[in-house]
Order: structure tokens, then C-alpha cells, then sequence
């Protein structure tokens, strides 16, 4: 049932990525949807659940980017194990910090992604523009979390937990 | 369970899905069939729900455009303003020219695209992700015969290639973009080379495998500014599609020749594309590099012979 709630949101995510966020830039940068929907699965999910959750958006994201199956996917899910592994030891669910959590790793899934692609023979990704692209929709992502947040943390509430057994949410 | 263990199970289960990524890296570099159906079939899948969302949330992307790109409209309408009025000035010559260039294609029976099909598509989107930033989205697919590999075009000229080809929607790769190459013909001087876009400019086109530089830098021979250049006999697409115009020769080295193309095509601003539905080549039929064989007048044979260790040629 939690992978059924996080392919609809993921579903909602790249409706709106494709759509709204063709026209609606700033500086000419969209955010990055998908990454936040890993960032988050991450998050909330932790580094069992978070990794599918990212390799899934990932590989959606990929089924409409111009370059290589699979890039996105790997990045995705190892940015998502690597917030999940963190978040049992170091964070809080605060909202605060889920929105510096998702700019800081919005930039690095940005960067990750123009170099992995440029190993794997992609040209003219790594440049001045890159960390543009990488700050703008890093700080777009951070504010749309706290739309994205709620709507992750019920995705990935265990079923349990939606039926009032008291299971923490956020610790899976 | 123990959080070891559940470490251990999260590195174990991660080791997975990066082993399962680069599987479809490597599948996906081989073009393995069953995977570009499937990527096809999600696109396809996804096509109306997408469709449903964008009719009913395109007037938030309006409304963006038009509070943040007011200053960009005015500009532009201006100018088109201006070339309006530069176009009524020229339109009796242009009409005396078009009935002379008509009885001379009749005459000489130069084709542009003639007989062949097109399918008239309406552009769905630009890029979508952030960095690729040289793709459009076609409304048409394979359902109206439209295969990867063919030439998009509007009535100024060469659009780009189909690179994706799903049952009702297409993507095209634009002329703009540094790694498609073209193969193309300078129409003053008659040479054929091959050329690509320039990255971060979306009006730029540049010719620089082909073409030498004149001996001499005699200017009668270069290109001339202002020529057409237009797609080559061996290109991917069919010949004679206009690409632009000249607006720049040099040389880097003094041997190669670099021709800078302003494109006839506006693609940030596409609205309607046709595809020429004619069957491209995979692969630009680039003529085989055969070494040179021919020895220098000056160098007597016999001493090659013997620098070579005294064999004698058969």
C-alpha cells in the first residue's frame, strides 16, 4: 500500500514536471521534482524503504530525460540511502530541516548528475551553468518541500500507522 | 531486528538497485530493443494523464509567462513590427524572384523535399529536465509514421531529427544541439562538410569538418556572407533543406575551414513542425579514408626501398 501512495505522488510529480514546471522557471531553472520525491523517500523512509522509493523516481525521471536509463535511478537511490542512513542518528523532523536536507541534497543530485554524465561521454554539462542550475533549483526544491513534506510523510506512513496504531512515522 | 542486521539489509539492498542501474546503463547503450519499447509504453502510458493535467493547470505556466516575460513580448513584437514593414517593402521583388526561382526549378528539376509525406505536428513542450536544453516534444508518433531518425521541418527550414519515436508523441532533437551532426553543402561554393550547433546559442550553427581553407586565403574563394547553406546530398535527411545562412569564415590553423551559420529557424520559439516522412540512414555515409600512396616527385623510389631495408617491391 506505501509503494501504491508513493507512485501516485510520484505520478503527480511528474505530471506537474512536465507540464507546469515547462513554463513556470526561475532564472530559467525548474525545480527537480523527482529528486525531491527520493530526497524525501529518504527521508521519511529511511535507508531500507528510501532507496527503492529513489531508484523508482529516478528511473520515471530518466524515461523522459534525453540521456541514459538508469543515471538518475543510481543517483537517486544512493542520495536516498545516504539521508536515510543519516536521518536515524542526526535529524529531526523539524521543517526546517527537511528544507535544508532537500536544498543541500537537491545540489548534490544536480552535480552527481552532470558529472556521472559526463563520464559516461555526455558533453558540456560540467560548467559555470551547472552550479547555477544546481543552487536555483536546489533553493526551489527546499521551498516546495514544505508541500512535498506532508504529502511524502503520508505516502510513506506505514498502514499500521494510518489505521491509529501508534508506529512512529518518520522512523521506519 | 538488530540495527546491524538492518544495516547490513539497507547495504545489501542498495548494492542491488546500483548493480540494477548500471545493468540498464549498459542495456541502454547496446539500444536494446525490449527496454526502449518499455520506456515507450511509459511515456504512452503516462501521455493522458499528463495531457488532462497540463489542459488543466496551462494557465498557471500563462500567467507565469506572461508577469515575468511582459519586457521579452514587447521587444519581440516590435521587432516583428519592423520586419513586417521590411517585408511589405520587398514583397514585389520577392514575388518577381519566387516566379523566376519557380521556372528554373522546373527547369533544372530541383527538388526540395518534393514527393515526400510530411506529418504536421503541433509542439507539445521544450526541455523539461534542466539540462536538455536542445529537445522538443512533437504531438505526432509512430501511429502517423513517424520513425526515428527523420527530418523535422518548418517552412524556414531544418527543425532537427526525431531521436525518440512513441505512439503519439515525439522527440526531437534540434539542429541546435552541439552533438548532432549534419551533413551540409555551402551553396556558393559548391562544398559539403559537416557541422553542428554551439552550445548557449540557440541561433548558431557551425561548419568545421569539410571545408579547407583556399590556398592563399584568396577571398574569391571562401564562402560567401550572406550565402545559403542547406543540407548536403550524403546527409542524413533529404537535400536542398535550408539551414541558414553564412555570417562568418576563418581558420583557426590556416588549414581547416570554420563557417558560422546564422540558422533560418527560430527553434526556441517553434509552434508547429512538420516531419518528413521519408526513411534516413542511420549513419552520415562518410567516404572511406584511404592513405595516400603517392610519393613525393622528388624522392626517388629506390631510396625507399632501402630504408625500408633493401626489399624490393613486388
Amino acid at each position: 500500500m506505501t509503494y501504491l501512495r508513493v507512485a501516485l505522488v510520484s505520478i503527480v510529480a511528474i505530471s506537474l514536471q512536465l507540464t507546469v514546471f515547462v513554463d513556470v522557471r526561475v532564472f530559467g531553472v525548474a525545480p527537480e521534482l523527482l529528486a525531491l520525491v527520493a530526497i524525501l523517500g529518504g527521508y521519511f523512509g529511511g535507508s531500507q524503504t528510501g532507496p527503492v522509493v529513489g531508484f523508482a523516481a529516478g528511473l520515471l525521471w530518466d524515461v523522459y530525460l534525453p540521456t541514459h536509463l538508469g543515471v538518475s535511478a543510481m543517483i537517486f537511490a544512493v542520495t536516498a540511502y545516504i539521508i536515510g542512513t543519516l536521518e536515524a542518528g542526526l535529524f529531526h523532523d523539524s521543517r526546517g530541516q527537511v528544507g535544508t536536507v532537500v536544498v543541500v541534497a537537491t545540489m548534490a543530485i544536480v552535480v552527481s548528475y552532470a558529472f556521472l554524465n559526463e563520464i559516461l561521454g555526455v558533453r558540456g554539462l560540467i560548467n559555470v551553468e551547472m552550479l547555477r542550475v544546481a543552487a536555483v533549483s536546489g533553493v526551489m526544491n527546499g521551498v516546495l518541500s514544505f508541500v512535498a513534506a506532508p504529502a511524502m510523510k503520508w505516502a510513506m506512513a506505514p498502514t499500521s500507522a494510518r489505521r491509529g496504531a501508534r508506529v512512529p512515522v518518520s522512523r521506519a | 531486528m538488530p540495527p546491524a542486521q538492518r544495516a547490513g539489509r539497507s547495504r545489501y539492498r542498495l548494492a542491488l538497485l546500483v548493480l540494477t542501474s548500471i545493468t540498464l546503463l549498459s542495456l541502454d547503450f547496446r539500444s536494446f530493443g525490449p527496454l526502449e519499447s518499455a520506456q515507450s509504453g511509459v511515456r504512452d502510458l503516462l501521455h493522458p494523464v499528463t495531457s488532462i493535467v497540463d489542459t488543466g493547470l496551462s494557465p498557471i505556466g500563462d500567467a507565469w509567462n506572461a508577469a515575468f516575460s511582459y519586457g521579452d513580448l514587447e521587444t519581440e513584437n516590435q521587432d516583428l513590427r519592423r520586419q513586417i514593414d521590411e517585408m511589405t517593402g520587398h514583397a514585389i521583388a520577392v514575388e518577381a524572384n519566387s516566379a523566376a526561382f519557380e521556372r528554373l526549378q522546373r527547369a533544372v528539376d530541383i527538388r526540395f523535399g518534393e514527393g515526400i509525406p510530411t506529418a504536421v505536428a503541433t509542439v507539445l513542450r521544450g526541455e523539461v529536465g534542466n539540462f536538455d536544453t536542445n529537445v522538443v516534444t512533437i504531438s505526432k508518433g509512430s501511429n502517423s509514421g513517424i520513425r526515428e531518425g527523420m527530418a523535422v521541418v518548418t517552412g524556414a527550414g531544418l527543425v532537427g531529427r526525431v531521436s525518440r519515436a512513441d505512439r503519439t508523441t515525439s522527440t526531437v532533437e534540434l539542429v541546435t544541439d552541439p552533438s548532432l551532426i549534419i551533413g551540409v553543402r555551402v551553396v556558393s561554393t559548391d562544398e559539403v562538410g559537416l557541422g553542428h550547433g554551439l552550445a548557449g546559442e540557440p541561433s548558431r550553427f557551425v561548419i568545421d569538418q569539410g571545408p579547407g581553407w583556399p590556398e592563399g586565403g584568396d577571398p574569391a574563394l571562401l564562402p560567401r556572407i550572406g550565402s545559403a547553406v542547406v543540407t548536403a546530398t550524403d546527409s542524413r535527411y533529404s537535400a536542398e533543406i535550408p539551414i541558414g545562412t553564412v555570417v562568418d569564415v576563418a581558420t583557426p590553423d590556416g588549414l581547416a575551414m570554420v563557417v558560422t551559420v546564422e540558422l533560418s529557424n527560430d527553434v526556441t520559439d517553434l509552434g508547429f513542425v512538420s516531419v518528413m516522412l521519408d526513411i534516413a540512414p542511420d549513419e552520415v555515409p562518410l567516404l572511406p579514408v584511404v592513405p595516400s600512396t603517392l610519393v613525393p616527385i622528388e624522392i626517388d623510389p629506390a631510396q625507399l626501398d632501402s630504408a625500408a631495408g633493401g626489399g624490393s617491391t613486388p
